[in-house]
């Protein structure tokens, strides 16, 4: 099987697992509980915490252990837009996006910015809806969907020589771990996610500046400085960590191999069926493309039945049957039902590459041939 | 005294002849419901006991029994003897704390000392003088005690009535083949052949690559759904994928579901002679859709030999909707698969398709061959 589906899960990185498997089996004391091995395993997770933080932040900023990407997403959001407005982009995943959409039951009014044909947001339609009243701005920072990567640094700093008072979260699900940047001091929240980078699912993080005062979505034991209660997914929490290490290590490499290897299979696809939706430039553990005309999951079937696993832009609903997000970036529906998103992992070879472009071109093919 | 659940059955009462036929499908359908929960089944005349059951299951078996038909009402009460003293005990017990109440008594013994009159308004006196907070209206009662003098020297008491899902036991009324899309309405249809004690099977068709697995495992669950009513089920699958594509490429646009539907229509008859099932049964209800017009049926009915029953034909489709919530299959129903008559839709489908005019178009196709290749990707899946 070659798996180029890494956008939407990873397989865990299998040592990374092994040692998280070896503590936890050991260590299976209750972090919280104040004799030696609860203060044990406790340890281990501030080790994890502050690995995690040490990638990209720097003092100024803590770090809240969630059960994944959405739920810090929903932290972000739900914590961070009290009053006013709040404002975020049309490309943003669907657990910052749904949790835009509730906050209008909550008394926030929601605005969503443009999106430019790549699916990076329109920087200068975001400021605009900011204003004085804004208290929250969210931007995603790599799109799940196109790999467009928004420049979060510069559009925080704008949106904060607007508004000072404004709080900015952007989602990193798609970025951590995989493209070299450090938060800056612009940024407030960051929301992270472990199984994009060998991690185990249901476990992610919220980056946090420590001065801010967020307030907690789930309560009870007071876990987490109280801003998240439950007791820690030990072994989670310390695969994620393992596994970013070695991540981290290799990251600038990992990616400059991965854009070539992008970019080569881009080359290889048949330019009278495929148009290209990532944008050059873009995340290179992401290549969006449409077979136009044809559409993307039966497309994906037929790849599934030679072996390549691929994703698909549109949602497997026939009453919805495109992207949110290709939509919004401007496409006619021709592109929008043909999507399929490759996503790569360090682990992808250069033999795959060349097997899964010949493998789409030929289902492509096929495709068209069977239904004209 | 013991706890017990009374079950009364429906229209086989009304059975001649062949009621000993009625009532041993309605056993074997009751005791196959209950399976996996310990309990004892027994017979009196006109309803069925069920005893030594296991107490904490009660809700899972009256959940089970809601779903068998020809169950007409039932009642959880006490049985015990026919003394007045243990009577009293029963009654007592299945008796409300407080409100207004009667005492309601049948006595199938009609040996017995006294009259129900009598026995009712016996035990109503003692209730009244144990009870503080009970008071009687024999006319509009909150509260009703119901007695039951039974021949074999024992006595049963209840308070409530609980109504079954009536009609006939499952495998009294022969077999039927039901075409099951994955939508809300095939599912209905069979619910309601089954109500009427038809045996049913299930038939999905897919159109692998065109529909994913998603949309069968969807059908599976529905006919799983269905299977809490019909008891048995096996689910058959075709794959009509290649017919799809000679269709969308040999014919005219617009009659592609009418040409779709005569193929699953003669594939439909095919299994149905192998399964033995004598009849076909589909969710189409008359004007709903552009293929489900008299016209429409007429084109189908013209290539199958077996009756096609349709017992959604007259029914709008909120009505429709309002069965599938009852019967729990509207959730699943709904969840977003494609089923294989949504990838090839012709933008203006034929609503009044003349057949001279879909025998000139099918005639482009290789008819036997297409469905022999269909038959030969059946798969089948015992659902239970």
């Amino acid at each position: 099987m070659i798996y180029l589906d890494n956008a939407a899960t990873t397989k865990p990185d299998n040592a990374a697992l092994c040692r998280a498997i070896e503590f936890a089996r050991e260590n299976f004391f209750n972090p919280s509980a104040l004799y030696g091995g609860g203060i044990c395993v406790q340890g281990e997770i501030e080790k994890a915490r502050k690995f995690l933080l040490s990638r990209i932040a720097g003092e100024e900023f803590g770090l809240i252990f969630t059960s994944g990407g959405t739920e810090a997403d929903n932290q972000a959001v739900f914590c961070g837009a009290r009053r006013g407005n709040a404002v975020t982009t049309a490309g943003e995943h669907a657990a910052v996006y749904q949790s835009f959409t509730e906050l209008k039951n909550r008394g926030v009014k929601p605005r969503f910015a443009r999106l430019n044909r790549d699916g990076s947001v329109d920087g200068d339609d975001l400021l605009s809806l900011v204003d004085g009243e804004t208290g929250l701005v969210s931007v995603v920072h790599v799109n799940n969907e196109t790999g467009a990567v928004n420049d979060i640094l510069s559009l925080a700093k704008r949106v904060k020589e607007k508004n000072p008072r404004c709080l900015f979260h952007s989602d990193g699900v798609q970025a951590f771990g995989k493209i070299p940047f450090r938060l800056s001091k612009e940024i407030d929240l960051y929301s992270v996610s472990a199984h994009k980078i060998g991690g185990l699912k249901g476990t992610g993080a919220l980056f946090r500046r420590k001065t801010l005062a967020l307030l907690p979505l789930i309560l009870g034991g007071g876990q987490e400085k109280g801003l998240r209660s439950g007791t820690e997914n030990v072994l989670g929490i310390l695969c994620f960590a393992y596994a970013a290490e070695k991540k981290f290590s290799s990251l600038e490499r990992d990616a400059a191999r991965l854009e070539t290897l992008k970019e080569w299979i881009f080359s290889a696809l048949d330019g009278q069926i495929f148009t290209r939706i990532s944008p050059e430039g873009g995340s290179p553990y992401l290549l969006t493309v449409s077979a136009r005309g044809l559409r993307g999951e039966i497309l994906q079937r037929l790849l599934e039945a030679r072996g390549v696993i691929v994703g698909t832009g549109s949602a497997c609903s026939s009453k919805k049957p495109f992207s949110r997000v290709i939509e919004a970036c401007g496409y006619e529906k021709e592109v929008l039902g043909g999507v399929l998103r490759l996503s790569f992992c360090p682990e992808t070879t250069e033999e795959e590459a060349h097997f899964a472009a010949k493998a789409l071109n030929e289902c492509a093919r096929e495709l068209s041939e069977r239904v004209r | 005294m013991e706890k017990v659940i009374i079950i009364r059955y429906a229209e086989i009462h009304l059975k001649g002849k062949n009621r000993g036929y009625f009532e041993h499908v309605f056993s074997v359908n009751l005791e196959r419901a209950l399976k996996g929960l310990r309990h004892e089944l027994h017979r009196t005349s006109g309803r069925y006991l069920l005893a030594k059951f296991d107490e904490s299951r009660t809700d899972e078996i009256l959940s089970r029994l809601s779903r068998v038909f020809g169950v007409h009402s039932y009642s959880v009460g006490l049985c015990t003897g026919n003394s007045m003293d243990e009577i009293y005990e029963a009654a007592l017990a299945v008796a409300p704390a407080a409100g207004t109440f009667k005492v309601v008594t049948h006595r199938a013994d009609k040996k017995y000392s006294m009259t129900s009159m009598e026995i009712s308004s016996e035990i109503g006196g003692r209730l009244l003088k144990d009870r503080k907070g009970l008071k009687v209206d024999v006319h509009t009662p909150q509260h009703t005690v119901y007695l039951d003098v039974r021949e074999n020297g024992t006595a049963l008491a209840f308070s409530a009535f609980e109504h079954g899902a009536g009609g006939m036991p499952v495998g009294s009324s022969g077999k039927g083949l039901l075409l099951i899309s994955g939508g809300i309405d095939s599912p209905v249809a069979g619910y309601l052949m089954a109500k009427r004690g038809m045996s049913v099977e299930f038939l999905h068709f897919h159109s692998y690559p065109y529909t994913n697995d998603s949309a069968k495992e969807k059908v599976k669950e529905l006919a799983k759904l269905l299977s809490g009513y019909t008891l048995t089920g096996k689910l058959i699958t075709l794959n009509v994928a290649h017919i799809q594509e000679e269709i969308h490429r040999r014919c005219a646009p617009e009659l592609n579901v009418t040409l779709l539907r005569r193929f699953m229509f003669r594939l439909a008859e095919k299994i149905a002679e192998d399964r033995s099932a004598k009849c076909l049964i589909t969710g189409e209800s008359l004007g709903q859709v552009a293929s489900q017009t008299i016209e429409g049926i007429t084109s189908s009915n013209a290539v199958v030999s077996l009756p096609v029953l349709r017992p959604l034909i007259g029914f709008d489709k909120e009505e429709i909707i309002g069965i599938a919530k009852k019967i729990g299959t509207f959730e699943t129903s709904v969840l977003p698969f494609e089923d294989c008559c949504t990838v090839f839709l012709p933008e203006f489908p034929a609503t009044r398709p003349k057949l001279s005019f879909i025998e000139e178009e099918e005639g482009k196709l290789d008819v036997p061959a297409l469905l022999e290749e269909a038959l030969s990707s059946r798969e089948e899946f015992l659902i239970s």
